[in-house]
Formats: structure tokens, C-alpha cells, sequence
């Protein structure tokens, strides 16, 4: 094997040195025990007779015994008890089998034994030789021991993971079922909360006074938030169920979508939007929707109290170089103080009776941008605007 | 001609009385025949030797889908199964607007599906829509 593919003549010249040939070189049992002695597998021959007639250092090292002490014994002393008789039928068919030896690379898995009697796996490959007329079986073994513990390892892993996976989906499941529990369950009282104070005031007014009308105004209106509480809850929830789907999105046609609804809205409004042509990204078309309405509609919102507002959604660069957008407006703003409150759900920065609100946008447009990998920050300063940046990688 | 009673499958009484109140008040004259759980709704439209209930054969059924023992849906499926009751016109009437429950009442035949709002002024708006289309635009099936 190891002159395959040399020109004849070469592989009979002599060294330069007035060496050996190279054929001489190849036949030699220096080489041959050079070679067998640096191997890491095990290597063992047996006769016809399955007397073991070569046994490599790396047969040493994995069966545990010397070569003087298997030399000339069966190779069954090498094998588990029970695979004996199984191993010399297999011999059998092995030794008039049409094909000459088994191709190398074709690996099966058998169980060795050690001297100390310890069984182990071993990946094996074994070929038929004849020599001179001999036939000479040898065994290439590899002790899979460590191979396998890392297998069962791993096997022990995964089952862990699925473990976890079939944990995680079940509370997935309940936390669905509680959420549908509290879009049905918890409206209903509010219905009829706000529902007998309508009807109060409808069939009882000449019972109350204005005071008195007032407070069923205000129980009425009291109910009426709780439930846009509930679905902006619900929505949020929703969202981390959701995957991200992501696509190509053209997020300035998507702005322009945006601000044509708010413009619908609020036609009495009188605002400059500046919107860059052109920005795309890949994400879930859907929840950058959900992103744009939010932070275009609260820059809407709290640019109200101006004649004239201005809101830009434009492109830029985060510190590491990524693509980002940013959506400013020119209205209330915000004290950096509390910037870190922005992004919680139900945290609000400004009165109810200034810029009303639920305080679940910013936490959704945040816990979307999370969903897809990127980030989102604010800037801003009382009365003088905010700027609301983020990436989608 | 008689006016066909209106069957309303609701189990909280508040939400029975409030929209017996809006129907009222969007001058729906039909009777309306309240059924509070599943089982009872089964057995007014398909009669029930047991109890002595006679089937009846509504104009339209509002049905709520969360209801004891058993739920809306299920109502559902054996309304269009049946053919005394496949064709009658059923408006879910529900607080859930999940999606699976709109997609199975969908699916399973109901004519329309609408949130009940919490606001009250809302919900009468909704039900005077809902009456003026079922029982007065709409033409019924026959029979």
C-alpha cells in the first residue's frame, strides 16, 4: 500500500546514501514494527486458527495485557465471555467469504475485554490477508470508551433539554390559558361596572345631582380604561408568544402608512412629518408595525400641545456601526432622570390628564425590538422633544 | 306573522340583564328566550322530553362562548349539525376576542362574531346594529 502510486523504478532504487532499496525498505520489519509501534489503535493478527500472532503496543495499552502474555492464545481471551461463540461463527463466515477482506473505514462497534476482565466498546476493522499462502486476519481496534460516555453525555443532555422544552411549553400553555381567562374573565365585571352606572344615570338622574353624576361619569370612564388596560396587557403578552417572521420591510412606506392614519385621526392637527425615503430592514413586518404606531403615535400624541409640530423617522449608525432609526419629534420630551422608567410597562412619565396613555407602548416597542435581536435607547429634555433610536439586528 | 323569539345563551346574569336592557332599549320587540348554561341551550332548540322543554325556533341565537358545562363552541357545532337548527343565524356574542376562539366560531358556522365593549353606551350601539341587520335587513332562511 504505502508504494501505491510510486513509478516502479523508483521504488527499486537504491538511496542515494547506498542504502537499502525501496522495496527492501518496505518489506522490512523494522519499518513494519516502527510503524505498528506509534499506532494508537490496537492492532491484533490471529492465523487460521485464531491464535494470536501479533499484538502492537497499542493492543497493550487497551487490553492491559503484554504481547508475551496473548502470543499463540485464542483471540477469544480478548473478548467478552457471551460474544465467544457468536465471534467464531462470524470467523466462519468471515473466512469464506467470496470477498477478500472487509473495506477499511467500514467500521462496526464490538465489545472488547480487558485483562482485568473490565469489558469496553471498540470501533473495529478487520481484514483478511493472505501472505505466502497463510491467511492472516488483523483487527484494528479503538477504544470508544471515552467516545461513548461523551454520547451518553450528550444523550443524557438532550434528554434534559427535552425535558425542559415539554416544561416550557406547559407553562406556555398555562400562561395562555390565564390569558384567556383574563380577557374574558376580568371584563366582564367591568361591563357590568360601567354598564349599571349607564343605567344609573340613565333611569336614576333626577335622583342625583351634578356631583352625583359626575362620580358615575367617572366610574363609567374608570371602567372603560381597566379594559384598554386588559387588551394592552393581553396584546403584550401576545407578543412574547409570537415568533419573529422576519421579511423584507420597507419601514419608510410603513411610517407614511402610519402618519396617513394619524393625519385620518386627527385631521385638525397641524404637523411636518419628515420621513427618509428608502429605509429597509428584515424583520417581522407586522411588529415593526406595531413599533412605528407606537413611537409615531406617541410623538404624535405629545406634540399636541403645539401649533406647529414637527416628527422625523430617519436613518443612522449605533455606536458599533449597524444600521438604526430614529423616530423625533419636537414636543414635551422628557427628563433624562427618569429615562430608565420609559421602557417599563405601565410606567408613565406624564399626568393622564395631560397625555393620556396606558403606559404599555414603549414596554412593547421595546420588548419587540428585543424580540428581533436589536436595541432601543431615548433621548430627550423637557419641552424640548425626544428622539427614540433602535437597530433590528 | 309572529315575530321568531330571539334565543340569548348567556350565564352572567349582569351581562343577561344588561343586554335585555340594550335590546330594549333599540325597541327589539321579539321575545327573547334566555338559556344560562349549555345544556340548557340544547335543550331549547332541540326540546327536551325530560324537563318538558319545547324546541323553538329562533329568529337568531346570541351566544356567549364561555358557558358551564357546556361551552359555546360546542353549542355551535351541534346547531349546524342538526338540520332543524343548520341554518339559523348565530351571533357570538363574547368578552374573549382570542384568536382561536375566532377562528373556531368562524369556522364552525356562526354568522358573525362581536366583543361585547365594556362601555355601555357602545354595547347598546352594538346591539341596535346587530338587531337592526339580523332581524330587520337580513332576510331569514326559510322555514
Amino acid at each position: 500500500m504505502l508504494g501505491k502510486g510510486l513509478p516502479a523504478d523508483e521504488a527499486s532504487q537504491r538511496g542515494r546514501d547506498g542504502g537499502i532499496s525501496l522495496d527492501e525498505l518496505l518489506a522490512s520489519r523494522e519499518l513494519f514494527e516502527g510503524i505498528l509501534g506509534i499506532a494508537a489503535d490496537a492492532v491484533v493478527s490471529v492465523d487460521q486458527s485464531q491464535r494470536i500472532i501479533l499484538f502492537n503496543q497499542g493492543a497493550e495499552r487497551i487490553f492491559q495485557y503484554t504481547a508475551a502474555e496473548v502470543l499463540g492464545q485464542p483471540l477469544e481471551v480478548l473478548l467478552p465471555t457471551y460474544a465467544r461463540p457468536g465471534h467464531s461463527r462470524q470467523v466462519e463466515r468471515f473466512d469464506h467469504s467470496p470477498v477478500p477482506a472487509r473495506q477499511m473505514g467500514e467500521r462496526s462497534t464490538i465489545r472488547g475485554r480487558r485483562k482485568d476482565g473490565e469489558e469496553f466498546p471498540a470501533e473495529a476493522s478487520i481484514s483478511r490477508i493472505v501472505v505466502g499462502g497463510r491467511v492472516v486476519f488483523t483487527a484494528i481496534l479503538r477504544d470508544v470508551t471515552k467516545t461513548r460516555e461523551a454520547e451518553e453525555e450528550i444523550n443524557a443532555l438532550n434528554a434534559d433539554l427535552r425535558r425542559r422544552a415539554t416544561q416550557l411549553e406547559n407553562a406556555n400553555r398555562e400562561l395562555e390559558a390565564f390569558s384567556y381567562s383574563v380577557s374574558h374573565d376580568l371584563r366582564a365585571p367591568l361591563r357590568s361596572i360601567s354598564g349599571f352606572s349607564q343605567v344609573l344615570f340613565e333611569d336614576y338622574a333626577d335622583a342625583l345631582d351634578e356631583e352625583g353624576q359626575d362620580y358615575l361619569k367617572r366610574i363609567g370612564d374608570a371602567s372603560q380604561r381597566m379594559a384598554q388596560l386588559i387588551d394592552d396587557l393581553l396584546d403584550l403578552s401576545r407578543l412574547s408568544r409570537g415568533e419573529v417572521r422576519r421579511a423584507p420591510v420597507n419601514l419608510s412606506q410603513l411610517a407614511e402608512a402610519v402618519v396617513a392614519d394619524l393625519r385620518a385621526a386627527h385631521p385638525e392637527r397641524s404637523v411636518e412629518v419628515d420621513i427618509a425615503p428608502g429605509l429597509k430592514a428584515e424583520a417581522d413586518p407586522h411588529l415593526v408595525r406595531t413599533v412605528l404606531n407606537n413611537l409615531l403615535g406617541n410623538a404624535w400624541k405629545y406634540t399636541s400641545r403645539k401649533d406647529h409640530a414637527r416628527i422625523a423617522f430617519g436613518g443612522t449608525t449605533d455606536s458599533e456601526g449597524q444600521p438604526a432609526f430614529f423616530v423625533r419629534d419636537d414636543g414635551a420630551g422628557f427628563d433624562m432622570a427618569y429615562v430608565d422608567k420609559l421602557f417599563g410597562a405601565f410606567q408613565r412619565l406624564h399626568g393622564m390628564k395631560d397625555f393620556p396613555g396606558t403606559g404599555v407602548g414603549l414596554a412593547t416597542v421595546q420588548r419587540i425590538v428585543h424580540k428581533h435581536g436589536g436595541r432601543i435607547w431615548a433621548e430627550g429634555a423637557v419641552d424640548q422633544g425626544a428622539t427614540f433610536t433602535f437597530t433590528l439586528q | 306573522m309572529t315575530m321568531k323569539p330571539i334565543l340569548l345563551v348567556e350565564d352572567n346574569p349582569d351581562d343577561e340583564l344588561l343586554t335585555l336592557r340594550a335590546l330594549k332599549k333599540n325597541h327589539i320587540q321579539n321575545d327573547v328566550v334566555v338559556a344560562r348554561d349549555g345544556p340548557e341551550a340544547l335543550a331549547r332548540l332541540f326540546g327536551d322530553e325530560e324537563s318538558g322543554t319545547e324546541a323553538i325556533v329562533p329568529s337568531i341565537v346570541l351566544l356567549d362562548l364561555k358557558l358551564p358545562k357546556i361551552d359555546g363552541i360546542e353549542v355551535l357545532r351541534r346547531i349546524r349539525n342538526d338540520p332543524r337548527t343548520r341554518l339559523v343565524p348565530v351571533v357570538i356574542l363574547t368578552s374573549s376576542r382570542e384568536e382561536q376562539d375566532l377562528i373556531n366560531g368562524y369556522q364552525l358556522g356562526a354568522n358573525s362574531y362581536i366583543r361585547k365593549p365594556v362601555d355601555f353606551p357602545e354595547f347598546i350601539q352594538a346591539v341596535r346594529q346587530l338587531g337592526l341587520y339580523w332581524l330587520i335587513l337580513n332576510e331569514s332562511p326559510p322555514g
